[in-house]
């Protein structure tokens, strides 16, 4: 009984926080304004709400303390520590509140993943070309799309668009793979007979980790038993494409003002600082979820229900995928 | 057993959160003027706003408008600058949530938005009138805020909100609700479908900056 509910908590906890950063950004406004680049305003309503609160103060504390900094550069050039310092710090808080980035590698992670050295990977990669991202977008704009008829506004939104899409396409793929996985699982079920000559093959795909399985600790297979490891890295890069095609407002702001004000080196540090914020947090969110995962299929191995429990958290991720996509997309394209 | 305790705690914690509600959380914040002209007679004739932008929003906005790329906006980009956002105002009122007597007053649209750039900060300017008669008699209410929650509004003090021939029979007070406590007192109101409604101008009677007149009889 004790068993069932943590298990239970465990698994709530993880899908509630991928959940929330789902429901968050499906409210992303565009500008009343209509003019200019910022942090989108998010309104968290629902489950989390207070968490979130509470992180987005802290990181609307250190944007500002950011600011400030970049500020006190044109006078003082010896601030960039403090520069990189409250970048680094934004970026972790940043990460942590609702955004796409998290959600999308998290759900990956759910679905997919069972490696937490290569949940770190993708995390710190997605964050790292998202500040590069940042970085050719505003030397771009600065450099030759000034004057001409796309805005930095446009930029972002197509790079936007883009990376949702590839999202949804990503979630789509990864719930398809899925769903076709276990047609095959339940299909080689029926042929219990020959059990024996498919073990090998079973664990080397590193998705049924049933009692008959045998792979034993099914929560931690070796990463080398991860079947098509081609295939696997090439999903991952799609999840860090897709992630990290679109650049965080933030980084943007500061870049602009920062060339603006002649502070070249500021403004990149500054940016490669909050990436590395960012990878931290994203990372730890990754290894939550993964450890989630295969907390709860471990406490239900062995049980009658043991691979449903696994299979659904694993659809659950992909479909969160393809969802977050689609919502995303939608509130892009119509925005 | 010990070691499974903080998931229990995690979750625990995690699920308090759900009994909580989220607010404003902008990036774009603006310094505000506000001042109401009042005839002799106590009838306002217009609102008159200033809105100033931090210097970080305020680059973003440059390096989009900056068309002839000499890094300055010039008067055509500004008019630009102003004729954008005067587009898209108009579907938040300009911002501006006005009460007389308990009654929401209808504004008219301001004519045009003025846009200027200094010092590294874009300003806008505007006017805009009452589409009726608003007398200062009883209580009335001007408040100014982004229902949005994408732009701070701030007036440093009271100072910055201001009526020009009060009479003399009215008094003046600055009201900044503390978001934590209008949530409190609003909470039936404020479910998840009240804020999908960005529109909704019952945000900003919550939330605005509001300049209170009142006048004894």
């Amino acid at each position: 009984m004790r068993r069932m509910t943590m298990s239970r908590a465990t698994i709530l906890a993880t899908l509630g926080l991928v959940f929330a950063g789902f429901m968050a950004e499906g409210s992303l406004a565009q500008s009343p304004l209509g003019i200019g680049t910022s942090e989108p305003a998010v309104t968290v309503s629902g489950p989390f709400a207070g968490l979130f609160q509470w992180i987005n103060t802290h990181q609307q504390a250190f944007y500002r303390s950011l600011t400030d900094a970049l500020r006190a550069m044109r006078e003082d050039g010896s601030k960039l520590w403090l520069l990189v310092g409250l970048s680094f710090a934004y970026g972790v808080f940043h990460a942590a509140g609702p955004g796409h980035g998290k959600a999308v590698i998290s759900s990956y992670m759910l679905a997919n993943e069972v490696a937490l050295r290569r949940g770190v990977a993708l995390s710190f990669a997605s964050a790292l070309l998202q500040g590069i991202t940042a970085v050719v977008v505003v030397a771009a704009v600065f450099l030759f799309l000034r004057g001409t008829a796309i805005s930095m506004t446009d930029a972002t939104h197509f790079l936007e668009v883009a990376s949702f899409a590839l999202v949804t396409a990503f979630g789509g793929w990864l719930l398809w793979k899925k769903l076709r996985q276990m047609m095959v699982t339940a299909d080689a079920g029926h042929h219990e007979h020959s059990h024996s000559h498919h073990h090998h093959n079973h664990c080397e795909h590193g998705h049924v980790h049933d009692a008959s399985c045998g792979c034993g600790h099914a929560h931690a297979p070796d990463p080398r038993l991860l079947g098509d490891k081609k295939l696997d890295w090439k999903a991952g890069w799609s999840a860090v494409a897709a992630v990290g095609m679109r650049p965080c407002s933030g980084a943007l702001i500061v870049l602009t003002f920062s060339f603006l004000n002649s502070l070249w080196l500021g403004g990149i540090v500054s940016v490669f600082a909050m990436a590395l914020g960012t990878a931290i947090t994203v990372s730890s969110l990754a290894i939550l979820a993964v450890y989630a995962k295969n907390r709860a299929v471990a406490l239900a191995n062995g049980r009658s229900w043991g691979n449903l429990v696994h299979h659904g958290i694993e659809l659950c991720g992909a479909f969160f995928v393809l969802m977050l996509g689609l919502l995303l997309l939608g509130a892009s394209l119509s925005g | 057993m010990k070691r499974n305790k903080p998931y229990l705690i995690a979750g625990t914690m995690l699920l308090t959160a759900l009994a909580h509600e989220a607010h404003a959380h902008p990036h774009v914040f603006a310094e505000a003027r506000l001042e109401i002209i009042a005839n002799g007679e106590g009838q306002v004739e217009a609102l008159r706003h200033v809105w100033r932008f931090d210097d970080m929003f305020s680059s973003t906005v440059l390096v989009d408008f900056d068309k002839n790329m000499n890094l300055k906006l010039d008067s055509e980009e500004l008019k630009e600058v102003g004729s954008v956002v005067h587009e898209s105002l108009a579907d938040f009122n300009y911002f501006q949530i006005v009460m007389a007597n308990g009654e929401e007053v209808e504004m008219a649209a301001p004519p045009e938005m003025m846009a200027d750039f200094s010092d590294n900060q874009l300003t806008l300017l505007f006017e805009s009138k009452p589409k009726g008669d608003l007398r200062l008699k009883g209580s009335a209410s001007f408040g100014v805020y982004d229902p949005t929650f994408y732009t701070a509004i701030e007036f440093p003090d009271d100072g910055h909100m201001q009526v020009e021939n009060l009479p003399g029979n009215c008094k003046l007070k600055v009201v900044r609700p503390d978001p934590d406590e209008a949530i409190a007192q609003n909470q039936d109101m404020l479910t998840p479908d009240f804020f999908e409604d960005a529109s909704n101008n019952d945000l900003s009677k919550i939330f605005a900056t509001r300049l209170e007149v009142t006048c004894d009889e």
